[in-house]
């Protein structure tokens, strides 16, 4: 093999990696080593007789979810950096997220995209409309509606599909309680519900460092560090998580039994690939899947410039100033 | 509807190469390709994963699912295709000597 060849190999060009849109793998990794050895990058299994070994197609992987009991090494987590991998650190099965690992050549033109829309009230408010209409059918939002009343809207209609889901399954009443302290003692569609909710919160929050975007800068949560996740997590509650938690009205154990649920049949992992669809969709509704926003990585440092836009960087720009006498 | 299929054989019986040249060419030894119909590969996998012997022989077709392709393998050996949520990836066996693939059980990952 020449070494221009090798060299290609070990570090991979643009054109080498898959799109966002082309592939959205995600991998949980739950009690295994995960190491590199030769060029590949392998997780290990202990098994009765030695170490089984299961090579991971890094290049074709979105994120890796690191599960409880893993560990890995430096190179194999540079490696996976080099091929635009985010590797997230969650808890059993993909509920909680704890931490991202986000590539530095992860390209920025999600989170650009992002923050532009929600550094502009006007752009903000349009993006939480379409979370609003996305939920709950198109042009459901009422035209000119401020925040407040798109609030209120949601309210009234979560609030009736509780009522809805309690007379379907021949509940007395229903009350939504999240609250920490009396945690042991509230109902099991309660106790379903906010585990449901917190495995859904680690899955979003795994799409949303995929792309590059930040889990902070919510539209319609904010202050927390968590807020764009709560909002994305939002678009899939009343389709998922609340008509799950409310089957298990009877159930002894309703958390894991909901996690479990989500995991198995719903395969909360399946989502992904929709998930990030729709933050796309959200933040940039003119996208065409087949334009270049769909690159993950950048190879390319840019400087921007009010009036020019994206310069190159690596340049000197000192002669467009007057030389100004030193002396 | 016809799609490509892929079957890779290693130490099969000479009968069993013989046979898969006449639906699919061979462009490297043990490597068969080709075209055929969902019911033509059924019958021809079933054919060679009822006579690879001491040998193995692996299938690989397109299939609607993110992966684009399925696998699957007949005969003993130390890679066994292991589905991770609906990701299948090889899981290479620590050396024990020969382990059946039928009745793959699935590793916690």
């Amino acid at each position: 093999m020449s070494a221009n060849a090798r060299r290609k190999l070990a570090s991979p060009t643009l054109a080498m990696l898959p799109r966002v849109a082309d592939s959205l793998s995600f991998l949980y990794a739950e009690a295994v080593r995960i190491v590199q050895d030769d060029t590949g990058v392998c997780a290990q299994v202990a098994s009765r007789n030695g170490t089984d070994r299961v090579y991971l197609p890094t290049a074709s992987l979105a994120c890796i979810l690191l599960g409880p009991g893993t560990s890995i090494t430096q190179p194999a987590m540079a490696t996976i950096a080099r091929h635009g991998t985010s590797l997230v650190c969650v808890g059993a099965g993909g509920v909680r997220s704890y931490a991202g690992i986000v590539p530095s050549s992860l390209t920025t033109a999600w989170l650009e995209k992002q923050v532009r829309a929600w550094a502009s009230d006007d752009l903000s408010l349009q993006v939480a409309v379409r979370m609003y209409e996305m939920r709950f059918g198109q042009s459901t939002a009422p035209p000119g509606a401020t925040l407040a009343q798109l609030r209120g809207l949601e309210g009234q209609r979560i609030k009736a599909l509780y009522r809805m889901m309690a007379i379907k399954y021949r509940l007395k009443r229903f009350t939504r309680n999240y609250d920490p302290d009396s945690w042991d003692d509230q109902d099991p569609v309660n106790k379903a519900l906010s585990g449901a909710n917190a495995c859904m919160y680690g899955v979003v929050h795994a799409a949303v460092l995929a792309l590059g975007c930040s889990p902070a800068l919510g539209f319609i949560h904010s202050g927390t560090q968590m807020a764009f996740v709560y909002d994305v997590a939002d678009l899939y509650k009343a389709r998922v998580t609340i008509p799950m938690a409310f089957s298990l009205y009877s159930s002894q154990d309703p958390e894991r039994e909901a996690r479990r649920r989500l995991r198995e049949e719903f395969r909360a992992l399946k989502l992904m690939p929709q998930i990030v669809r729709d933050i796309q969709s959200l933040l940039d509704p003119d996208s065409s899947s087949g334009n270049d926003s769909g690159d993950r990585t950048t190879d390319l440092v840019h400087l921007w410039d009010p009036d020019a836009g994206a310069l190159p960087a690596g340049v000197n720009y000192g002669y467009e100033f007057i030389d100004v006498p030193l002396e | 509807m016809a799609s490509m299929i892929v079957i890779s054989t290693t130490a099969v019986p000479d009968h069993v190469g013989g046979a898969l040249s006449r639906w699919l060419i061979e462009p490297c030894p043990g490597l068969f390709v080709g075209t055929v119909s969902a019911r033509v590969r059924d019958e021809l996998w079933a054919a060679v994963s009822a006579s690879v012997g001491e040998g193995m022989a692996v299938l690989i077709h397109p299939a609607d699912n993110e992966q684009g392709f399925t696998m699957q393998t007949s005969g003993q050996r130390r890679r066994h295709v292991v589905d991770f949520d609906g990701l299948q990836l090889i899981k290479f066996a620590a050396a024990t000597g020969p382990q059946l693939v039928q009745g793959e059980t699935h590793v916690n990952m």
